[in-house]
């Protein structure tokens, strides 16, 4: 027949075409990049997060793990093992942020996540630790929690943690001036001077005009 | 021959099917979570109030500063031509324009520094060159450019030259005219010069 096709003639070529097919979807499969780690919150979800403050740990919280009665949270100083050896909250480990996510420390955390322990990061601010945080929240870590106030305000309350309950110092985020009166009052003795200054050649202008008016 | 075409027709089905497991894709682009790590970790994605200043002061074309506070914050207080980017719409499409212009240097800040640091690596994260922190946000603007404070008498020369810095740059954004020294030479200079005019006027 003239209209049959190429491989009803050759029924082999159909078992070749179908083995390749098959080997180089394989090939496809085993070498795709799967990167080591993988972000599980959207961008959305972690706006939403860090809107709610969500994960925050408060100063005062601090007091109940220290003194033992939650034993279920480990805390973590991010800063370089040079700070932390000057002076660090008691029992926290360290694990410098530029090693927080080597093979072994993911490892690590995600046994602790599995084992239901709480992991506090902190550096020196809240700010220090805020991007480490934002980063394991965004890899699906919600046991990762961030210390306010980091471990400059621990340093000055370390003796009265339980009482900062209502000190709301290391609240961030709050205008630490009235901007626009700081502005304003910085400026209105300068805004006076300048008017005086101004209303002065103003008036000695008009005298000008008209006394050339007058001499033509 | 049906056989064969049966049989392939069921690969195809179950390969199809494979689709599946693939990781999904996202249809915008991201950092690795290592990378941005790193990146969170480099002093270089701050830039001190006096630098803000400087590049203000001197019109840097480059510059683009972005306010991440609540637009009722923003009304009642911003930089000199800050862009209002709430942190809370930084991901709508509305303001997608304003970040990752080429050559443009996009400047973060808020109050302090966490709302601006959220908003840095949410951006991050979508790739996003080029953008960086205002160290100590608005309160420390106040504190270092609007209300200088003098250096120590023991202090370096460079303080005390970033300290005249200062003291202009409160003048600049102030109002310009707080100096009163400067100002009271003006007004004389400007006396003597209508006075002239005056009597060239009356010889008319």
């Amino acid at each position: 027949m003239p209209n049959k096709h190429v491989h009803e003639l050759n029924p082999k070529r159909t078992v070749i075409t179908m083995v390749l097919f098959v080997v180089i979807i394989v090939i496809g499969l085993v070498t795709l990049k799967s990167p080591r780690l993988t972000y599980t919150l959207t961008p959305r979800q972690t706006l939403n997060l860090v809107s709610s403050n969500g994960g925050s740990v408060y100063p005062y919280q601090l007091d109940a793990v220290l003194k033992g009665t939650i034993d279920t949270v480990i805390l973590i100083d991010i800063r370089n093992k040079f700070e932390y050896s000057k002076g660090h909250i008691d029992g926290a480990e360290n694990i410098s942020a530029y090693d927080l996510t080597n093979k072994e420390n993911i490892k690590r955390l995600k046994e602790l996540k599995k084992e239901g322990m709480a992991v506090i990061l902190y550096g020196n601010n809240q700010l220090e630790a805020n991007g480490p945080w934002m980063v394991f929240r965004q890899l699906g870590f919600d046991n990762v929690k961030l210390l306010l106030g980091g471990y400059q305000y621990y340093t000055l309350h370390k003796n009265d943690l339980a009482k900062t309950k209502d000190d709301k110092s290391y609240i961030l985020m709050q205008p630490d001036y009235n901007y626009p009166e700081v502005a304003k009052a910085t400026a209105s003795p300068g805004s006076d001077v300048k008017k005086e200054t101004k209303k002065a050649p103003v008036i000695k202008r008009k005298k000008k005009t008209k006394a050339t008016a007058g001499g033509c | 021959m049906n056989k064969n075409y049966l049989f392939l027709a069921i690969l195809m089905i179950i390969l199809a099917g494979g689709l599946l497991i693939l990781p999904e894709r996202t249809n915008y682009t991201q950092i690795n979570p290592e990378d941005l790590l790193w990146d969170i970790i480099q002093p270089s994605r701050y830039v001190t109030t006096d630098q803000v200043a400087k590049m203000l002061i001197e019109q840097d074309p480059t510059l683009e500063l972005i306010d991440v506070r609540c637009a009722k914050e923003y009304n009642k207080f911003a930089l000199p031509n800050a862009i209002n980017i709430p942190l809370d719409s930084i991901l709508s499409p509305n303001y997608s324009d304003y970040l990752g212009i080429e050559d443009m240097n996009a400047v973060f800040y808020c109050n302090d520094d966490i709302l601006a640091d959220q908003a840095w690596v949410i951006a991050k994260r979508m790739d996003i060159s080029r953008i960086y922190i205002m160290k100590g946000g608005l309160n420390c603007w106040i504190k270092t450019i609007i209300q200088p404070t003098p250096p120590p008498e023991t202090a370096s020369g460079d303080e005390f030259d970033q300290y005249d810095f200062r003291k202009g740059a409160s003048m600049y954004f102030t109002g310009a005219s707080i100096s009163a020294p400067k100002s009271d030479s003006k007004s004389q200079v400007t006396i003597k010069r209508k006075k002239k005019t005056t009597a060239t006027a009356g010889g008319c």
